[in-house]
Formats: C-alpha cells, sequence, structure tokens
C-alpha cells in the first residue's frame, strides 16, 4: 500500500504538468473537490454507517458565509471560511443529537430533509440573495481575495486540503475512535454492549464530517465566485457525494478519491461529447452507469479491486 | 412517423445512436461556442433556443436576399472575413453555475472559439462571462434576466437583450396610457415564480409601481413546480386587483389558467411576462379559457412574405413549431454578434471586442421590435425595447404600443367567456 | 386580515374551497405514496425512481390518448398495466439483486435508475411541456357554491379508492397475506410453500402501477416534462414517512394531510412557504414519532 500511496501521490502533484491546459486543470480541480466533499462525507457516512443524504448542509453554509462575508464587508472571502466551519459544527449538533436516535433509511430521510428545508429558506432570504445568489469578487483585489486568472493554484490548494483530509482519516481508522466507528457500523446494539458510547461517536463523526465537508463548500463558492441556492444546497450536491464514495468504496480510505477519479472524468468527458447534442445521452449513460455499477459491484470498485489484486500479483509470479 | 413514434421506435430497434455530428474543420470559419441548458429543468428553452441558433448561423451563412436589410442575410459568410462561414459549438451546462465554468473554458482553450454565446439562466452567465472576461474573449449574453450581469466592470460582456427594469417600464408606459383611454386601474397583483428570473423581474416591477404610484395589492411568490395553485388563485380573488401579472415559467403559467377558469376567477386583465405565456405548449392547452390574455413580447411573425414571417417558416421546419420570444431574443443577439464579427473583419478578440461596442443597428435591420441595439459602456443594450401581444383566437396579435399595433386591444379580456 | 365582517361568510366559503382543493390533491399524493410505502415497508427499500414511475404513467396517458384517442379510463388501465410490467422487471433485473446488499447499493441503483428513466423519456419525449388534450373530464360543476374541477374531483375519488382497494388486496385476500407473510418473515414463508420472488415481484409491479395511475390522473389537470418525477418523489417520501412505513391506510391519511397543509400554508402564508411548512413537519415528526402516523414502534 504504501508505493500505491506514493505512486499516487506523485500523480496528483505531477497531473497538471502532464496535461498543461486550463481545461484540464480545471477537471482537477473538480475531481479533488468531489473527493474532498465525499472524503469528508465518508467519515460518517462510510465509517461510521450513518448515510446522510442531506450534507449539502454543511457545503452549502461554507460555500455561502465566504461571498457573504465579502457581500457585506468587502472581506476575503476566505476569511468566511472559519466562521462556516463555527456555523457547520453549531448545525452539525443542531442536527445530529435528535437524528441519530433515527436508524437507517430514517436518519437518510431526515437529513433529506432538512437540506431540503434550508435550502428552500435560503431561496426567501434576501439577506443571502434569495434565489439570486452571491458573487465573489469579479477580479481579485490582491492575493488574498484568492481569486486568480489561472486554475492552477485552486489545484494545489485543493490537493493540500485533500491530503490533509485524508492524514486525518487515516489517523482516525488507527484510532479507538475509528475502532467504535466500524462497531457502530456493525451494529448498534452489539457495539453498545460492548461498551462503545454510540451517541457521542457519532455526534463526533458527524461534526469531523461537517468541519471538512463545510471547507469543501468554502473552496468551491472561492473558486467558482458565485452561489445560488441550488449549487450549494441542493440534493443533487448531498447525492454526489453518496455515489463518489460508494463508487470507490465507502468506509475505506482511498474509496471516495477512487470514486472521484473515476467519475468526474466520465462525467465531463460524456457531457463534452453528447452534451452540446440535447438529446439527454449524457444523463442516460451517466444514470446507466451507476445502476449498472450498484448491480454488479453493491461494494464499490474497492471491492473488485481486493478481488483483482491477488490475482494481479499472482500473474506476474506465474510467468 | 415523427416525434415520440419514430423514437420509441429507435429505441425498439435498439440502436443507441451516438448523436452530435463531428464538425468538419475548415480553414475559413468564425467559431462561436454556445453555453445553455440543455438538460435538467431549463432543458425546453435550451432546446429552443439552439435550434433558433443554428437557424440564424444558416442565414448568416447562406445567401437570403429575401430578408430585406437583416444584416449578413444577403450575402453567404461574412463578407469583411473573406466570406468566412459561422461555426456553432454547443454545450450543455446543465443548469450547473460549475459546469457553465468548466465548459467556457474548454471552448476557450479546447475548441479555441472566438467568441461566446449564452447561458440562459443568470446563475450560469455569472460565472460563464466570468471565464470569458479573464480570457478576453467577448461573451454576448443572449438572454439572462439578472440585471448585474452587465455593470461589474467587466470589458467583455454584452447583453442584447432587454432587461427586468425595461419591462416593468413598459407595463408602467402600457398602464399609464390605459389611464387615458378611461380605465381602471386601481391597483396590480405581481404573481411570480420564485428563482432568478422571476424574482428579478418581479422586483423590478414592483419597484416601478411604487414609483409611479400604483398600488401592489398583493405579491406572491411561488415555486414553479406546484402541483396545486387553487390557494393562489383564491388570494387574487379576494384582493380584486385590476391587472394581474404573473411571471411565470411553462407548466405553471397553463396551471394557473386552468385553476383560474376552474375557480371561476377573471380579472379585467392578465398579463404574462413572456416564458411561460410565450411556450409553443401554452396556446394549444389553454386557448380556449385564456382569450385576451396579454404577454409581453418583442417577437411578432408578421404578414406572410416579412422577413420576421420567413425566419419563422425556417424556425418551424426545423422544430415544427413557431418561433417563440425567448428564443427570438436570443436570435437577435446572435445577429448582433455576427454583425459586429463582420465589422470586426479580422478573428482578433480586442477588434471583436471593439466592434461590438461600436454596434449600432437600427429598428429595420432588426427582427425584433427593439429600437435599435446599441451597447452602452457596461455592455448593456440601451435600444432594446419590447411589445405587448394580445391572445386572438389561436395566437397573439401585437396590440400596443399603437405605431406598431396590428389589431384592436380588447380591454378587459374574455377569458372562457 | 380576514376584512370586514360582511366578508366572514365569503372567507368561509373561500377557505371550505382551499380545504377541499387540498384533499383532493392530497388523495393523488395517497395513490402513488401508497406504493412506495408498499415496498418500502416489506422489503425496507428505498426506490428513489418512484417519482419517475409516475412521470412514466403521465406519458403513457399522453400516448393512449394521442394514438388510440382513448378516454380516461382506458389510458388509466393502460398507464397502471405498462406499469405494472414496469416494476416487475425492475425488480426482477434490478432491486432483486442489491436488496439484500449494503443500503448504499440499493440508493445507488435506484438513483441511477431515475435518472435513466427520466432522461429516456427526455430522448424519447424531448423537453418541452405537454399536457391532455380535453378530455371527457373537462369542466367544473357547483357544490354548494364550491368548485370543482370535474378532472379533479373524479381524480380524488378513483385515488381514495384504488387506495383503499390496495388495503383491502393486502389485508382481505389470499395474495395478500402472501404478500404480508414474504414481508414479515422471508425464510418461514418460503417454508410455507411461498415463493418469496414472485410476492415480490407481484409488490414492484403493484407498487409502479400505482405510481403509473396516480399520473395519469394528474396528467389530466396538470401540464408536465420528463423532470417532473423529482417533485412527486420528494412529496411521496414525506407522505410515507408521515404515515408510518409500509401502512397503506397510513398513506392514505398521510396523503390527505400533507394535500390539506400545503393548500392551506399557501393560502395563509403564501406559497413558497408551503414546503418550509411541509419539510419541518416532517423533520419534527421524524424526531418525535418515527415510526409516522401508523407505523408500528
Amino acid at each position: 500500500m504504501k508505493t500505491g500511496t506514493l505512486v499516487l501521490a506523485v500523480a496528483l502533484l505531477a497531473y497538471p504538468f502532464v496535461l498543461y491546459d486550463h481545461f484540464y486543470w480545471d477537471i482537477g480541480v473538480g475531481l479533488l473537490l468531489a473527493a474532498i466533499s465525499a472524503s469528508a462525507w465518508n467519515i460518517v457516512g462510510g465509517y461510521a454507517g450513518q448515510v446522510s443524504v442531506g450534507h449539502a448542509m454543511f457545503f452549502g453554509i461554507g460555500a455561502y458565509v465566504p461571498l457573504l462575508v465579502f457581500n457585506l464587508w468587502q472581506l476575503p472571502p476566505i476569511a468566511g471560511a472559519p466562521l462556516a466551519v463555527a456555523l457547520s459544527l453549531v448545525l452539525a449538533v443542531v442536527i445530529g443529537l435528535p437524528t441519530f436516535r433515527l436508524r437507517g433509511h430514517y436518519f437518510s430521510m431526515a437529513t433529506i430533509a432538512v437540506a431540503e428545508l434550508i435550502r428552500i429558506f435560503i431561496g426567501t432570504w434576501d439577506f443571502v440573495g434569495a434565489a439570486i445568489g452571491l458573487q465573489g469578487p469579479a477580479v481579485g483585489r490582491g492575493w488574498w481575495d484568492l481569486t486568480f486568472r489561472s486554475e492552477l493554484p485552486y489545484y494545489y490548494i485543493f490537493l493540500v486540503v485533500l491530503a490533509v483530509l485524508l492524514y486525518v482519516t487515516r489517523a482516525v481508522e488507527k484510532s479507538r475512535f475509528g475502532y467504535y466507528l466500524r462497531a457502530i457500523k456493525a451494529g448498534e446494539r452489539a457495539a453498545r454492549s460492548l461498551g462503545v458510547p454510540v451517541q457521542q461517536t457519532k455526534l463526533k463523526a458527524l461534526l469531523l464530517s461537517a468541519v471538512f465537508t463545510s471547507i469543501a463548500g468554502s473552496l468551491y463558492s472561492i473558486k467558482t465566485g458565485f452561489i445560488d441556492p441550488e449549487s450549494g444546497f441542493g440534493i443533487l450536491i448531498s447525492v454526489q457525494m453518496v455515489i463518489v464514495a460508494a463508487l470507490g468504496g465507502a468506509g475505506t480510505l482511498y474509496g471516495p478519491l477512487v470514486g472521484a477519479l473515476i467519475l468526474v472524468p466520465a462525467q465531463t468527458a460524456t457531457n463534452t461529447w453528447f452534451g452540446g447534442g440535447g438529446s439527454g445521452l449524457t444523463y442516460i449513460l451517466y444514470g446507466g452507469i451507476i445502476l449498472v455499477l450498484a448491480r454488479f459491484e453493491p461494494g464499490g470498485l474497492h471491492e473488485l479491486w481486493q478481488r483483482l489484486a491477488p490475482r494481479l500479483r499472482r500473474t506476474p509470479r506465474a510467468a | 412517423m415523427t416525434g415520440p413514434a419514430a423514437r420509441l421506435a429507435a429505441i425498439a430497434t435498439a440502436c443507441l445512436a451516438v448523436m452530435g455530428a463531428v464538425p468538419a474543420l475548415a480553414a475559413d470559419t468564425v467559431k462561436i461556442g454556445i453555453l445553455w441548458p440543455l438538460t435538467g429543468n431549463a432543458a425546453a428553452a435550451g432546446q429552443a433556443s439552439k435550434a433558433a441558433a443554428e437557424v440564424a448561423a444558416d442565414i448568416v451563412n447562406d445567401a437570403h436576399p429575401d430578408l430585406g436589410n437583416l444584416p449578413l442575410a444577403k450575402t453567404a459568410g461574412l463578407p469583411n472575413m473573406g466570406g468566412a462561414r459561422l461555426e456553432l459549438v454547443f454545450v450543455d451546462h446543465q443548469g450547473s453555475p460549475s459546469v457553465a465554468q468548466q465548459q467556457a473554458l474548454r471552448l476557450i482553450t479546447q475548441e479555441k472559439v472566438d467568441v461566446l454565446f449564452g447561458a440562459y439562466q443568470s446563475s450560469c452567465s455569472f460565472t460563464a462571462t466570468a471565464v470569458a472576461e479573464r480570457q478576453g474573449i467577448p461573451f454576448m449574453v443572449g438572454e439572462s434576466a439578472a440585471a448585474n450581469i452587465t455593470g461589474r466592470g467587466f470589458k467583455w460582456v454584452f447583453r442584447g437583450t432587454p432587461i427586468a427594469s425595461d419591462y416593468a417600464a413598459t407595463y408602467m408606459r402600457f398602464f399609464d396610457d390605459m389611464k387615458k383611454r378611461g380605465k381602471t386601474i386601481g391597483s396590480i397583483a405581481v404573481v411570480n415564480e420564485n428563482t432568478d428570473y422571476g424574482t428579478s423581474v418581479a422586483d423590478a416591477i414592483e419597484a416601478a409601481a411604487k414609483k409611479n404610484g400604483i398600488p401592489v395589492a398583493i405579491r406572491i411568490p411561488y415555486s414553479a413546480s406546484s402541483t396545486d395553485v387553487s390557494a393562489q388563485v383564491l388570494q387574487l380573488k379576494e384582493k380584486q386587483p385590476d391587472v394581474v401579472i404573473f411571471i411565470s415559467y411553462t407548466a405553471d403559467a397553463i396551471l394557473y389558467i386552468k385553476t383560474m377558469r376552474n375557480l371561476e376567477y377573471m380579472p379585467p386583465m392578465v398579463i404574462g411576462d413572456d416564458t411561460g405565456f410565450s411556450d409553443p405548449s401554452f396556446i394549444p392547452a389553454v386557448a380556449d379559457i385564456a382569450q385576451g390574455v396579454m404577454n409581453r413580447s418583442a417577437w411578432d411573425i408578421g404578414k406572410p412574405g416579412s422577413a420576421t414571417y420567413l425566419i419563422n417558416e425556417m424556425y418551424k421546419k426545423k422544430t415544427s413549431r413557431d418561433l417563440d420570444d425567448t428564443s427570438a431574443r436570443n436570435m437577435q443577439s446572435f445577429f448582433a454578434l455576427a454583425d459586429a464579427l463582420n465589422r470586426a473583419g479580422a478573428k482578433d478578440p480586442e477588434k471583436i471586442r471593439v466592434a461590438l461596442s461600436q454596434t449600432d443597428l437600427k429598428p429595420d435591420q432588426l427582427m425584433m421590435g427593439y429600437e435599435g441595439v446599441k451597447f452602452d459602456s457596461t455592455g448593456q443594450n440601451v435600444l432594446a425595447a419590447t411589445y405587448l401581444i394580445q391572445l386572438h383566437g389561436k395566437k397573439y396579435d401585437l396590440v400596443w404600443p399603437d405605431r406598431a399595433a396590428e389589431a384592436q386591444l380588447q380591454w378587459p379580456m374574455k377569458g372562457w367567456k | 386580515m380576514w376584512g370586514s365582517k360582511d366578508n366572514a361568510g365569503a372567507n368561509a366559503m373561500l377557505l371550505l374551497q382551499v380545504i377541499v382543493g387540498g384533499l383532493l390533491l392530497g388523495a393523488i399524493y395517497a395513490l402513488f405514496s401508497s406504493g412506495l410505502t408498499l415496498i418500502w415497508g416489506m422489503m425496507n427499500f428505498i426506490n428513489f425512481a418512484h417519482g419517475e414511475f409516475v412521470m412514466l404513467g403521465m406519458y403513457v396517458a399522453l400516448l393512449v390518448v394521442t394514438w388510440l384517442a382513448g378516454g380516461p379510463a382506458t389510458f388509466g388501465v393502460a398507464a397502471a398495466f405498462a406499469l405494472f410490467v414496469l416494476g416487475v422487471v425492475v425488480y426482477l433485473s434490478l432491486v432483486r439483486h442489491v436488496m439484500r446488499g449494503p443500503m448504499l447499493a440499493q440508493i445507488l441503483s435506484t438513483f441511477g435508475l431515475a435518472l435513466l428513466l427520466r432522461y429516456t423519456a427526455f430522448w424519447i419525449f424531448s423537453a418541452n411541456f405537454v399536457s391532455l388534450p380535453q378530455t371527457s373530464l373537462s369542466g367544473t360543476v357547483n357544490l354548494g357554491g364550491i368548485l370543482m374541477p370535474v378532472a379533479q374531483l373524479v381524480a380524488g375519488l378513483v385515488a381514495v379508492s384504488l387506495t383503499v382497494a390496495l388495503h383491502l388486496l393486502l389485508t382481505r385476500t389470499a395474495v395478500g397475506s402472501r404478500l404480508l407473510a414474504v414481508a414479515e418473515d422471508r425464510n418461514a414463508a418460503m417454508l410455507m410453500g411461498i415463493r418469496p420472488d414472485r410476492m415480490q415481484a407481484l409488490a414492484w409491479g403493484l407498487s409502479a402501477a400505482s405510481a403509473g395511475i396516480a399520473g395519469a390522473l394528474m396528467a389530466t389537470a396538470y401540464p408536465w416534462s420528463p423532470s417532473v418525477g423529482e417533485t412527486f418523489g420528494l412529496t411521496a417520501f414525506v407522505v410515507v414517512a408521515l404515515g408510518g412505513f409500509g401502512s397503506v391506510p397510513g398513506a392514505l391519511y398521510a396523503g390527505l394531510i400533507i394535500g390539506l397543509i400545503q393548500a392551506l400554508s399557501a393560502y395563509w402564508f403564501g406559497p413558497i412557504y408551503k414546503d418550509i411548512v411541509v419539510y419541518g413537519l416532517f423533520a419534527a415528526l421524524l424526531w418525535l414519532r418515527p415510526q409516522g402516523l401508523m407505523g408500528k414502534a
């Protein structure tokens, strides 16, 4: 695994110089963002097995606050990111305490409801731009606005954040906390009888997850320079996190990154090739791919890899 | 067999035809990158505008001497560029601001387009124009409602369509005119769908009404995906406004009219703010119960043989529907862009930008009822205007302003009676 | 805000009108939600494509009307039949294989299915809005001062009867008890000679058929395009959660309640608040009584 990690790191670091072009950089940025969001979701949705379909609530807060502080006080948007994290933490506690009493589908449905509630509410609230949304600085006033002409700086900023997140996740995996999470996923009742503080552990996981999801949202809105209710709190934002993580392998360290590595280029490519035709073929393919993977690889690509890897290793030796 | 039947047959034979022809590479072409929502909730509008842009490109690329003074119609291609042809590259931004940003970037860096055009939803226009500004490529906004798409200090962004404040001003002039004719306009009601389009227009109308001393009896924002609007209609019934202005998309516009019929509520006048009321699905669905409904439109098919009539025929041949105002405004912006490309005389972005800023089209050079196309320093067309039309039988007739009117305005409306 | 006393009578009539309209819409919610609740309760499976089933029911109605000039009875039955077949096919080819897998795979599979169905419809029928031509159900009746569109009245009554019929099918017939036996304990049912796969395929067929008829009924009053399913899907989730997972009577009560709440909050607070009220209530209810109104604790 060590060599694998190294290869991955080198590939991600070198990518912008292999494909030296604004558009490919932008795809890279999108890929990293999807990986960050899905990895953040993975902490509570994958490791703890609490499938939230409402993580857009944290993403949206993270996305709105930076542009809000810019519009209100002309502060650099990044100054809003810590405030967004604080708000997301408060929301996570408010949401987490009651919803964690619910299990399985009930928890998923409750998170959808809360995210939708927030989306609709934001869309009616003039203070945050209502339906029209908020814009960031059109042209950067200095480097601190993080409004770059090139996608390259964003790529490396996002990469650093992803590295930190994966490092934290790795630390969680190895800790007692990580063991608790896996116990909860395996069965709450059994976990409780083993002395795992179930509610407390779930809440901690949600808090950690909310912090990074909020940061992902901030990165998104600073890079895009625009946010509205749909692109911040829309249900598709939540669903995308679930799909990316599940596709790669939920509850594994690199699962979300692998999911993003496959899904984001696939989305961009199908849209680039077929989108202009306007026949909806993009989504027919996208829906079909998701469906087929869920049907034949329900555990995600991670499981497929674990089945294939030993065989691949055996082949050279036999030769 | 056409339409659904043909396509169902295609599925039955299980042939998943890969759409999208590969564009031929030719030396003397000018590439226009076009961003529209071709999937998602606004797909219908995006698809209609796509067909309109294709018709417009045909008009520029081939000789159409029968289209009057429309710039570039008489000749084939762009004469100042040695007859260069326009090549359109369409992309689908799916209604997502970040996809719009990414695809704008692709059009510029991969497809090497010379100019950009789009993007319908204001959210997508915001992000796509920012890319064009950074990369120094001219961007023509065909039709987006939010006021501040222009006026952000951008050099490279132009917008050919009238905007919310223009529409509001038109309604106010119309009300003034009606009062002079002795119609009572004691109060109005504003009913708007609650995304960027409805909110922008309704805000502008409310502000203008306040300025003109016309009380707004009630303003009702609602979600366009509502499946039931009887509560809203009953609220209107209670307030008894003299005019109700609907800023609606398609399904909701039809639903409002049907519900008003069902609940037997008819104000003296209903004005639809384009969009849903201009959708080709609107008339077949409710014409018989919506007689006399007014609508805003700068587009008028005109008499047989006229340039606009011929354009509509070309569009109809392609889509089997009439050209609607939204697509027509996009088409007009497209012609203004083509005109500037021709005057620029070269594919140099700066020259194209300068040519755009010097645009000065006269009313007889337009397909729309504008007073011209001329951009101010923010890039907004200051001569854009609109007509008011009224549903008579199965079609809209131009009824206001008087100088352009082709039929008598009926007030109050007849509805289903 | 209710004006002078002279208006009190008129206001009462308006309010009554709002209430009746809300209940009629709620009846349709109840019908398509009863399909969702059936498989949710039976198999603990969330179907994210349920709204798309409703959408397909609408298009089946359109095809029957335009090609065969069929009336409401014809297109209702056609929609039910077509969707029943689709439901069975979806079960056999997809659901059967993922239902015992991880919950994430279930969510993914039906989400993928939803996209596939929505955009296949998009490809076939285009993005344009369509509505049914005038049918024999056009017009309005005046019931003691309350104006009732015939289409909505018929749709509402049919929806309630079908929901009740589904409940009776489950509780009063041999097929129904076999279905419930499979839901209760798959292995025990197998020992009793019931083939669970057949029963579950039947459940999916019934579920999709109820969505199909509901779609056909909606189509008489409401214009639509391929993306209409999203709204219905979310509404169905709320109704099912309110009514209790697996409870058809619960879906009936909850559908009527949601319809009523939407109409009243749109009338009192304004239409943009109706979804806020519904989702707020939904979230609150999940916390207070997660098993829903009629669900077993």
